[in-house]
């Protein structure tokens, strides 16, 4: 008889889809750990006489007293909650010590205080984001949040004419975001032509100045050509050849080889095998924002002359995108995720959080981040809100150790969305509680 | 400057006379303005270069690059600490717009060729590095972190890391640990950091040191523009030696870069009909920006302006040995039409009309110019 224990699984092995259900408690644990610490910590703060906190010695025993009530039975949990409370004591002791000298230390205690009554609120926003059950959704932040973003840069609509012109609508204020949106920064793992599928990878660096190339391309010296659709009119085209000239050593051979795709998700199409043009659904929208002007030949032919913008073609590729959004690649679903779950969060810890408060770093640090945002993430894929498939939301920690690295990095463009953002959130949580 | 010298910076105006020359021939066979009046002013504005660029010894020529230029992104010295504060203060706000859009792509392409295995944006890792710490340094255990790839042995990145520390001028410090906690070993971290004299300018207002607690954090104003500036006053103190600053591609890209800077600063303004639908757009904000001809921006048009034009800032910048650097042929022909690849930010495609962002190098660069233009008008 063999004692080795038999496995219990029965369903293949794999990845499982995950439920609403599951994820949910999963984004839950973390929050629900950090709010019983910053309250703890709020609560031995006031009961303690001001004079004492000028010992930063007694701060340390505290917090070793504290860490022995820990009775968390989960390993990464006990440790998570360690290494937190450390930060928030360390935070403290950083505090009192640089301004003991110049503030006195009872103003002190009520800043500490106040920055604590300030996260515990983000932090019971963020636990409230949603419901269990998802009733009552366009109640939730967590619905009109995304919406509010999806809205700005990556609208849904019945056809590509309407997303087109809802992210036109926008681009005046948020252009760079809706085109930082389409730039993962893993670019590199994209395949620009994935033979076997239909998908939509995002945009590389050197697809970026091809696109570039293209705009200038036709709006320097385009050929007219005859419109397939219409005999009656002539429509720009540029040569296929003359958009790789400018690479050196084959570098965009990649590229030349996936042309053809390139441009159809900027609006293009191939003619002859030779030349670009707009595809005749692109015209339509081009003529509609005056991105193409009609002047009249002497044969009585009209011309469609091109005076694009920069946002011109890469708003359409950002709208193919939208609408074609069950195709995006596992890069571009991660990527875009991230930046909602990641605009979402900011938001709320703008609104929440004084701009001074000394406890902003703790909910920035990479640490907390990668605890909160990788299930914000998959809950912000569900269909009710982004509809995006979860199940290309990576889990490794490494490659969220990856992607996370860049959000230091933001844009100015991402930190106006995010001022946006904490606006409305004051906005609706006014006209909820009005209701 | 000897006769040979001389006389090779006299047949570089004569190249570049002869490349207007042509240029305006070529623009003359074309029209492909959508703005009454745009190839008329570029024409004049080429007339008006042919004829005042070469004059004494191609004055504007040394005020436009060994003054504005030089002062501001290439400062002729070999001091770095002085190189590096020159450049660092002709940062505004505008400023940096051209050095992010202009030079971002060059030093990024470059520090990805170095840092080969990652080709994620090096510089903006750099910066996030720095500012996780509290110290100001960086580790080199940070870095295999960063850029490491678990199926490649350490000592691949080792050599990775020690180029782009040349790259942007970094120094290095160890730390031996006698014994280290795990393993009881003799460990060695290498620390890295900014020269100390740097370190003093950045205090101003790029870092907070906390002296009751000894740490230093980065500002928020601390950014890959700080790397850049590095990487600049680097390459000006080294342009005597090649092999140090990475080469004719190098070289190359840079005089390219500024070549752009000059070329643009030259355009005239065009002015557009107040029914020009340019003007309802909100992307254009006519107090920042001006509507510039487009058509030197044609093949056979930019070939013959920017060929000189390139040779002509190599030999400013750095001699002859700059010079033969320049790569005469079908390849710089390419590097060329790169250009186009630039046009984001700076300088925008707004309904089909190329639009200047008017930063303070250009207007600086336009001024002299202008002031010549005056000058010899009042003649």
């Amino acid at each position: 008889m063999s004692y080795r224990k038999k496995s219990i699984r029965t369903s293949r092995s794999g990845r499982k889809r995950e439920k609403w259900t599951d994820i949910l408690p999963r984004y839950l644990t973390f929050i629900s750990h950090m709010r019983p610490i910053l309250r703890e910590t709020r609560r031995i703060i006031a009961d303690l006489d001001a004079d004492l906190l000028l010992d930063t010695e007694i701060l340390d025993k505290i917090r070793e007293e504290e860490e022995k009530r820990n009775i968390r039975k989960v390993r990464a949990l006990s440790e998570f909650s360690a290494m937190y409370r450390s930060n928030v004591y360390e935070i403290i002791k950083n505090f009192i010590v640089k301004y003991r000298e110049t503030i006195p230390i009872i103003d002190i205690k009520d800043y500490i205080i106040e920055f604590l009554y300030e996260s515990v609120d983000a932090l019971n926003l963020l636990r409230h984001i949603t419901n269990p059950d998802e009733s009552n959704l366009e109640n939730t932040f967590l619905f009109v949040l995304v919406k509010f973003i999806e809205d700005r840069v990556f609208p849904r609509g019945a056809n590509l004419s309407i997303i087109y012109e809802k992210l036109l609508k926008f681009s005046p204020e948020f252009y760079e975001c809706q085109r930082h949106l389409l730039q993962p920064h893993t670019y590199y793992r994209e395949k620009i032509n994935n033979l076997d599928l239909f998908e939509i990878p995002g945009i590389s660096p050197k697809v970026y100045q091809i696109i570039n190339n293209i705009t200038s391309l036709f709006n320097l010296d385009p050929n007219f050509g005859e419109y397939p659709e219409n005999d009656q009119v002539e429509i720009p085209m540029i040569l296929k050849n003359e958009v790789f000239l400018p690479y050196i050593d084959s570098i965009a051979n990649a590229e030349e080889e996936a042309i053809e795709k390139i441009a159809e998700r900027i609006g293009l199409r191939s003619i002859n095998e030779i030349f670009l043009a707009p595809t005749h659904d692109f015209i339509e929208i081009l003529l509609g924002h005056n991105y193409l002007r009609e002047t009249k030949q002497q044969s009585n032919v009209k011309r469609l002359n091109p005076q694009f913008s920069n946002e011109t073609l890469i708003l359409h590729y950002l709208a193919f995108a939208s609408q074609r959004r069950g195709f995006l690649s596992k890069e571009l679903i991660n990527w875009i995720s991230m930046n909602f779950a990641f605009l979402i969060y900011m938001g709320i810890l703008k609104w929440k959080l004084s701009d001074e408060n000394i406890f902003y770093d703790i909910f920035k640090d990479l640490q907390t981040n990668e605890k909160v945002l990788p299930y914000l993430m998959k809950l912000i894929c569900f269909p009710n809100y982004l509809g995006l498939d979860k199940m290309k939301i990576r889990d490794s920690v490494q490659y969220r150790k990856e992607i996370f690295n860049f959000i230091g990095s933001t844009i100015d463009n991402l930190k106006e969305l995010i001022e946006d953002i904490a606006i409305y959130c004051e906005k609706f949580d006014k006209e909820r509680k009005n209701n | 400057m000897s006769e040979f010298q001389d006389s090779i910076w006299k047949d570089l105006l004569k190249i570049f006379e002869n490349g207007i020359e042509i240029a305006i021939e070529k623009l003359q066979n074309r029209d492909i303005e959508n703005i009454p009046g745009a190839k008329d002013a570029l024409v004049q504005r080429l007339e008006n270069i042919k004829v005042h660029f070469p004059k004494n010894n191609g004055d504007l020529f040394l005020k436009s690059i060994d003054d504005k230029i030089q002062n501001s992104f290439f400062p002729n010295t070999k001091n770095f600490t002085q190189a590096f504060s020159q450049i660092l203060k002709s940062r505004t706000h505008e400023q940096d717009f051209i050095i992010n859009e202009l030079l971002n792509g060059f030093i990024t392409s470059k520090a990805k060729a170095i840092a080969l295995g990652t080709q994620g944006p090096v510089i903006d890792r750099m910066v996030e590095a720095f500012s996780k710490r509290n110290d100001f340094h960086i580790v080199d255990y940070q870095f295999y972190a960063m850029f490491g790839d678990p199926n490649k042995p350490k000592h691949y990145i080792k050599k990775q890391l020690e180029k782009l520390i040349d790259m942007f001028g970094l120094i290095s410090k160890e730390l031996v640990v006698e014994k280290d906690v795990r393993k009881s070993e003799t460990k060695v971290y290498t620390f890295y950091t900014f020269p100390e004299d740097i370190i003093n300018i950045l205090e101003e207002k790029y870092l907070v040191k906390d002296e009751e607690l000894g740490y230093t954090y980065v500002s928020d104003a601390f950014d890959r523009n700080v790397f850049i500036c590095m990487f600049l006053a680097n390459l000006a103190i080294h342009r005597d030696n090649i092999e140090k600053i990475g080469g004719a591609y190098t070289i190359n890209g840079v005089c390219t870069i500024f070549a752009l800077i000059l070329l643009l600063s030259f355009m005239p303004k065009l002015t557009v009909d107040e029914t020009n639908p340019i003007l309802n757009q909100s992307s254009f904000d006519q107090s920042k920006m001006s509507v510039i001809p487009k058509s030197w921006m044609m093949n056979q048009v930019l070939e013959t302006l920017f060929e000189p034009l390139i040779k002509i800032v190599a030999y400013r910048l750095g001699g002859g040995l700059w010079l033969t650097k320049i790569i005469d042929s079908e390849v710089n022909k390419k590097i060329m039409n790169q250009i186009r690849f630039l046009l984001k930010d700076v300088n925008k495609w707004i309904l089909g009309n190329l639009c200047r962002v008017e930063i303070p190098i250009f207007v600086e660069i336009a001024n002299i110019f202008t002031e010549v233009m005056v000058g010899y008008n009042e003649e």
